[in-house]
């Protein structure tokens, strides 16, 4: 159905990210690895098609931030991003929703989630709800697309992989595991366009309900130590947090320092089954 | 029959040469525009060549006066010639004979120099060129030789008409070959074209103000990022401007910059002369195989090739200049100060960069992260701007904040983030308190001060950091700025200026000299062992600062056994230009040879002046030497304050802040 | 036979008579630890404050009351006492459902699984008079290889009051489609008033945003906190973590809801019935359009860094780099290099750990021959255990590591591919 010749038309959804430390907009992480993930695609397969796509509102600081995503098209075809504009608030599932209808991109890669606002990885499955699509999350790797059917590689966790096929078009989302994002230019981010479609506001009426405030700090779980006595209850309370000078074996036999390695590492449960 | 030869050779030889420099200069051209002032620049020819330009040459006293011999005879025996030879004038009687007798001296001159010269090629030292360059001493005695012998009955010491016609065409085609060579060679390319691409570069040279006494000019030039259309750095060869275009072709392949460089050193791929010989090939179109000098460490001749308006660097495949070469540069400036032609290597590397980093996005290894972090945290490191005086935290630093105005900003650099520079900021904070120096540091409002930004070719982030650390500055009232980190030193004090922020920076080694002798801090006697200092790049070689740290660790009572390379001649400990992080693989690390320098010296401690250098060297495995900072030095050795009236006395006007 | 306890009654008495000549060596036989404290013939901990302690070196008696001497048995005992005491709860008719679907990584609870039924607990009891019940979904993975049984125990103690057990071979691998489909199944028919999720990278993150939306609901996602609230329409209200962690989020608890590890305490004083339940009507089969081709074979040693789990990583002090390789491949672990191993050409770039290098987040960080310099230190930080294997005792690695072997490496990583290999070996004899 779809000569591998003929490459594959992919829409990376894009946000504006956060950095953690100093809140300064900058590339999300992820959805500028989706970005790389669908450069090296179109590296694989010619003639394929990028489109960068983003809803939000436009100011100085997230232009500076979308363009960080068309830095990264140095050398390749990537040259605008489609922003839907859309006031700050605004609910930006249904404008995304629509405008992919419309387009119909064989893949849609995204995130799994953004660094600002709710940053509840629901977009992807709620673009998936919409559109009918099937999604995969914690992409790694596209294998290859052929006949309208992509082959992926999903991250398990400790670096495992699983393979998986789906058929097109669909939606993808990917987090850490997949391949770092390549560096972003300053010249072709400079010169690249913006293509801006203003839209009218949906606002989100249940997002502006909620109480938002930095994050505290969790609090540290406690060992709980279930004991009639109370000496072991205040003891385990007190007691000092483990770690705080190792355990130094000096002068034992090869033997024994490996017997001590193993042991931890079982207790780690790192050891391989 | 040579009366009517020699016109004719030399006449068709200065034709020749005309329309070899008229396609020359049509190369040269190709580059970009760059305002020089023409005439001036010819007005100081002279003395850029037979000042800055001997200064420089005469480090080596025996190739310089091998080259004053025959450079100088060459130059008074081809105007002679002209005179004598080309116009006749040698005929007449009365001063005519005199200009006969000049041209046999300095053809001879010429012919002994020519014999130095020739001894050299004997067996010549790796870091030469061979090639064309071999046969050049033959070319000199053909010249002079011929000049010497067909000027003889010129003067009459032989019969006019000497010889038979067949010798008479043996010595025409002598001085031929010898004028072939000279003259038309200077133009059309071969080893004399240095004399005239070199002349007409010192006159035109991108630094105007690096010439004249004790004054240099180091500081990069900045890109002009306000215009959209203005290219970000250099691609092609024809991006270089024209005038760097010309400096590129005086190369003399001498190879004085191969041989301190420390990356070639290294094994890293990187060697200067070949670098500017490649920019030769890239300016005239063609492969780098007739290229006779070492190779780039690794990388085999022949295998690049480019043409002015081809990328220098290609995509994937092979061009001109591998990315890897550029990477490997330590920005250290030792090839530019040994560069008896002046060229510059290290701006015509950093523009290539500025090129693959700007629009390419290709800076290598942990190169994009670092600049992300710049971007995001205003420090390489990636670590909250907030936590920048964490280390100061029982400190009590005056903040500039507070103060508004005081004698002294410290500026603390990026070491304020790492653990070992810490103890020398440490050092340093003891030190300017007890010479009651009335100082504040910017907190947390500091930023990088974009050095690495910028030699990774970075300049937008640079120029961000850079305005937004003047508008910082701009808040405050202070004399002068402080650090210990000769890479701010140097961008404060050489770069910031283009940009409308001019201060007066001091080192400080340079400012703990001056507290010293202004009889502010007394030192108890040195005890410990033999001790080595090693220059860093960016205070030595870019900002000429080789005494005052001397003069600290002498009024330490510290002898110092120099390394063989010191001075201008130091070598880079490895941590500049960004090096540490593009992390080009070689045979050798840099920081082990420099530490293999200070064994050799037989000191059981070196004494630095920079953060990099420090973790450079102390980031060598069974180093035989201990690093410290001369402030760690200096505030170790510090005795009781000297007595409040002699305090006092020398205090310069210090206004006490509470 | 010889193991039988005889009573002898007279010792007994003269152990109980502190003012017995004979007192002191009956109790010194009795045992070694247990005399300063008994239990009483009416069920009551007597204690005897004399026999605490043990005479110290200089003559005199020392009381240690940090509890190591006797500590072990008591921690024993007292662990042993609290398993017995869990009370057996069973909600016959439960007044609402609280459906939890566990992520079960390994065909067992995980403790992220537990925390959440701990949460679900609190939203089910919150009313002791109409207690909800919970209800777990748990698909069939145990039949797979390495499932391990599920322990009917396990789930009653977890806080499972029913269990909906579904197994089919649809389920097996990454099947979101079909597990939506039965979860839709469950809502038809159970209606459950609260659905909770781990919100874990595979688990649970991925089913639960698909559930939410087949459902219709706003799910709240990195809840963790619940605090009652009368004004909430659920009664609930959550704090969750949003923008990638950077922001608290209170709002209403929905109906779904994905909840963070250590959201609420684990069940541990009850034992629930864990009933089995199943579905009346069959689960409709959804044509799959995603098709799982299986687990692809990766090797550990190339694993990115950042990723793993478990890192052997070599220095300088590492002469037998083969011996090195071949342990890394044993243990399973990802190499990992100091920069000077890097520098000598041992290893590459890539897999420089560090300041310079990478920054890692092993579980287990397990260093050979690196002395610790402090760019490698930084770079290791956020490690949780830290072994070394290194020869010199004063290096910095060993003052960070939470165990240090001293010793030469090679033969000590010799020793541990050995007893890998020796116990991998026994345990397919056993097999």
């Amino acid at each position: 159905m779809q000569p591998e010749h003929q490459g594959v038309a992919v829409t990376v959804l894009v946000s504006v990210g956060r950095h953690p430390l100093t809140g300064r907009a900058r590339r999300a992480d992820q959805d500028a690895r989706g970005l790389e993930l669908a450069l090296g695609l179109e590296e694989r397969l010619p003639g394929s098609r990028i489109n960068l796509l983003h809803a939000g509102p436009r100011c100085e600081e997230s232009e500076s931030a979308l363009r960080g995503y068309l830095g990264m098209g140095a050398g390749t075809g990537l040259e605008h991003l489609t922003l839907l504009e859309q006031p700050e608030g605004a609910d930006a599932i249904p404008a995304l929703a629509e405008h992919l209808a419309s387009a119909t991109p064989q893949l849609v890669i995204t995130g799994a989630r953004a660094e600002r606002g709710e940053g509840s990885g629901l977009l992807p499955y709620a673009l998936a709800e919409h559109l009918g699509w099937p999604l995969v999350n914690g992409l790694a790797a596209v294998e290859k697309v052929e006949h309208g059917v992509a082959t992926l590689l999903q991250a398990l966790p400790r670096g495992q992989r699983r393979r998986l096929q789906v058929r097109l078009p669909a939606i993808v989302s990917v987090d850490g595991a997949a391949p770092a994002p390549r560096q972003s230019a300053f010249g072709p981010a400079r010169r690249a366009q913006l293509e801006v479609t203003p839209l009218a506001a949906e606002r989100d009426h249940e997002l502006a309900e909620w109480a938002m405030a930095p994050a505290r700090k969790r609090p540290k779980r406690l060992k709980i130590i279930k004991s009639a006595s109370a000496r072991d209850r205040f003891k385990a309370a007190a007691a000092k947090a483990e770690g705080g000078s190792g355990q130094v074996l000096e002068g034992v036999s090869s033997e024994q320092g490996a017997d001590a390695i193993l042991k931890l590492l079982r207790e780690e449960g790192v050891l391989p089954r | 029959m040579l009366e009517t030869l020699l016109p004719i050779l030399i006449f068709a030889a200065l034709g020749v040469a005309v329309v070899g420099a008229w396609r020359r200069v049509r190369l040269w051209r190709q580059g970009r525009p760059s305002a020089v002032p023409l005439l001036k620049g010819l007005a100081a020819l002279p003395r850029r060549y037979l000042v800055d330009l001997h200064h420089v040459v005469g480090r080596d006293k025996v190739i310089s006066n091998t080259h004053v011999a025959t450079a100088g005879g060459f130059v008074a025996a081809a105007v002679l010639m002209i005179l004598v030879h080309g116009l006749d004038l040698g005929a007449s009687e009365g001063w005519g004979g005199v200009l006969g007798w000049l041209l046999l001296a300095a053809s001879a001159c010429m012919f002994m120099g020519s014999l130095f010269v020739a001894r050299r090629r004997r067996h010549p030292p790796a870091r030469l060129s061979k090639g064309p360059w071999m046969r050049l001493p033959k070319s000199l005695m053909a010249f002079s030789l011929g000049v010497f012998l067909v000027t003889l009955p010129t003067v009459g010491i032989l019969p006019a008409g000497f010889g038979s016609w067949v010798l008479a065409l043996a010595l025409a085609a002598v001085v031929g070959w010898g004028l072939a060579e000279m003259v038309v060679g200077m133009t059309w390319g071969g080893p004399m074209k240095h004399a005239f691409a070199g002349a007409l570069h010192l006159a035109f040279h991108r630094r105007a103000e690096r010439f004249g006494e004790g004054n240099r000019s180091t500081g990069l030039k900045a890109l002009d990022l306000e215009n959209e259309a203005a290219s970000l750095g250099v691609e092609t060869p024809a991006d270089f401007t024209w005038n760097q275009l010309l400096g590129f072709d005086a190369c003399v392949q001498c190879g004085r910059c191969e041989a301190v460089c420390p990356a070639f050193a290294a094994g890293q791929p990187l060697n200067p002369k070949k670098l500017i010989q490649d920019m030769v090939v890239g300016l005239a179109g063609g492969s780098d195989a007739g290229y006779a000098g070492s190779p780039y460490p690794g990388k085999p001749v022949g295998e690049h090739h480019g043409s002015p308006h081809g990328p220098i660097v290609g995509r994937g495949g092979k061009a001109l200049v591998d990315a890897e070469t550029l990477w490997s540069c330590t920005t250290c400036r030792a090839c530019v100060e040994e560069c008896p032609m002046m060229i510059e290597h290290v701006d015509a590397i950093v523009d290539m960069r500025r090129f693959l980093t700007l629009e390419r996005g290709e800076t290598p290894n942990k190169a994009p992260e670092v600049l992300d972090n710049l971007i995001a945290t205003d420090n390489p490191g990636g670590f909250a701007p907030g936590a920048r005086m964490h280390w100061a935290a029982d400190l009590n630093l005056p903040l500039m904040a507070d103060l508004q105005q005081v004698d002294v900003l410290l500026w603390l650099g990026d070491g304020a983030f790492d653990m070992r520079n810490q103890r020398t900021l440490r050092a340093l904070v003891k030190v300017l308190r007890a010479a009651k120096v009335d100082f504040a540091v910017l907190g947390n409002e500091e930023r990088d001060s974009g050095d690495v930004a910028r030699r990774l070719g970075d300049e937008a982030t640079f120029q961000s950091l850079a305005r937004r650390n003047i508008a910082t500055l701009a808040k405050y009232h202070f004399q002068h700025i402080l650090t210990c980190d000769p890479h701010s030193f140097h961008v404060l004090g050489n770069e910031y200026g283009e940009l409308g922020g001019d201060y007066r920076v001091y080192h400080h080694s340079t400012y703990i000299a001056e507290l010293h002798d202004a009889g502010r801090l007394t030192f108890a006697p040195w005890k410990g062992g033999s001790v080595t200092y090693h220059d860093p790049c960016y205070l030595g070689r870019y900002n000429g600062e080789y005494e005052a740290p001397r003069r600290v660790l002498e009024a330490l009572g510290i002898t110092l056994n120099e390394m063989q390379r010191s001075g201008f001649r130091s070598r880079c400990c490895g941590g500049g230009g960004g090096a540490p992080i593009t992390d080009i693989p070689g045979e050798r690390r840099i920081p082990d040879m420099r530490m293999n320098d200070v064994k050799e010296s037989g000191a059981g401690l070196v004494a630095v002046g920079c953060p990099q250098c420090t973790a450079m060297l102390e980031g060598v495995v069974d180093a035989s030497a201990e690093v410290r900072d001369i402030a760690e030095l200096v505030a170790d050795a510090l005795v009781a304050a000297p007595s409040e009236e002699t305090a006092a006395r020398h205090r310069p006007r210090a206004v006490e802040v509470a | 036979m010889t193991k039988m306890l005889r009573r002898d009654p007279r010792r007994e008495w003269i152990a109980r008579n502190r003012l017995h000549p004979e007192h002191a060596s009956v109790l010194r036989e009795q045992g070694e630890g247990a005399v300063s404290e008994w239990l009483g013939p009416s069920g009551v901990i007597r204690k005897n404050p004399r026999a605490i302690g043990f005479i110290g070196p200089s003559g005199i008696k020392r009381i240690d009351r940090s509890g190591a001497q006797q500590g072990g048995q008591a921690t024993g005992s007292s662990h042993q006492a609290a398993q017995d005491s869990r009370r057996t709860v069973t909600i016959e008719a439960p007044a609402f459902l609280v459906a939890v679907v566990p992520e079960l990584t390994g065909g067992r609870l995980s403790g992220h699984d537990k925390d959440l039924l701990g949460l679900a607990r609190r939203l089910a009891d919150a009313d002791p008079e109409r207690p909800g019940a919970v209800l777990a979904v748990i698909f069939g993975q145990h039949k797979g290889e390495g499932g391990g049984e599920l322990k009917e125990q396990a789930f009653g103690e977890a806080g499972i009051d029913r269990l909906l057990h579904l197994e089919d071979d649809a389920y097996v691998g990454f099947a979101p489609e079909a597990r939506l489909a039965a979860l839709s199944t469950v809502e038809r028919e159970l209606a459950p008033r609260h659905w909770l999720l781990p919100d874990s990278p595979l688990g649970g993150a991925d089913l639960g945003r698909r559930l939410a939306l087949r459902l219709g609901e706003r799910p709240a996602t990195g809840v963790w906190q619940i605090e009652s609230d009368t004004e909430a329409l659920s009664g609930w209200r959550c704090t969750a973590r949003g923008a990638a962690e950077s922001l608290d989020i209170q709002r209403q608890l929905p109906r779904v809801a994905l909840a963070l590890a250590e959201c609420a305490e684990p069940v541990d004083e009850t034992r629930h019935a864990a009933e089995p339940l199943s579905l009346t009507t069959a689960v409709p089969r959804a044509l799959s359009r995603i098709e799982d081709l299986g687990q692809v074979a990766v090797d550990p040693a190339g694993v990115a860094l950042a990723e793993a789990e478990f890192i052997l990583s070599g220095g300088n002090g590492v002469k037998d780099w083969d011996g090195f390789h071949h342990a890394a491949k044993v243990l399973g672990a990802t190499e990992g290099a100091s920069r000077v191993a890097v520098d000598d050409g041992y290893m590459a770039r890539d897999r420089q750990v560090g300041a310079t290098g990478t920054w890692v987040t092993a579980r287990v960080y397990l260093a050979v021959g690196i002395s610790g310099a402090i760019q490698h230190l930084q770079g290791i930080q956020s490690c949780d255990k830290v072994v070394a294997i290194n020869m010199d005792p004063g290096c910095d690695m060993i003052k960070r590591a939470d165990l240090a072997v001293i010793g030469e490496a090679a033969e000590i990583l010799a020793a541990l591919v050995a007893k890998v290999e020796q116990q991998r070996g026994g345990q397919r004899d056993a097999a």
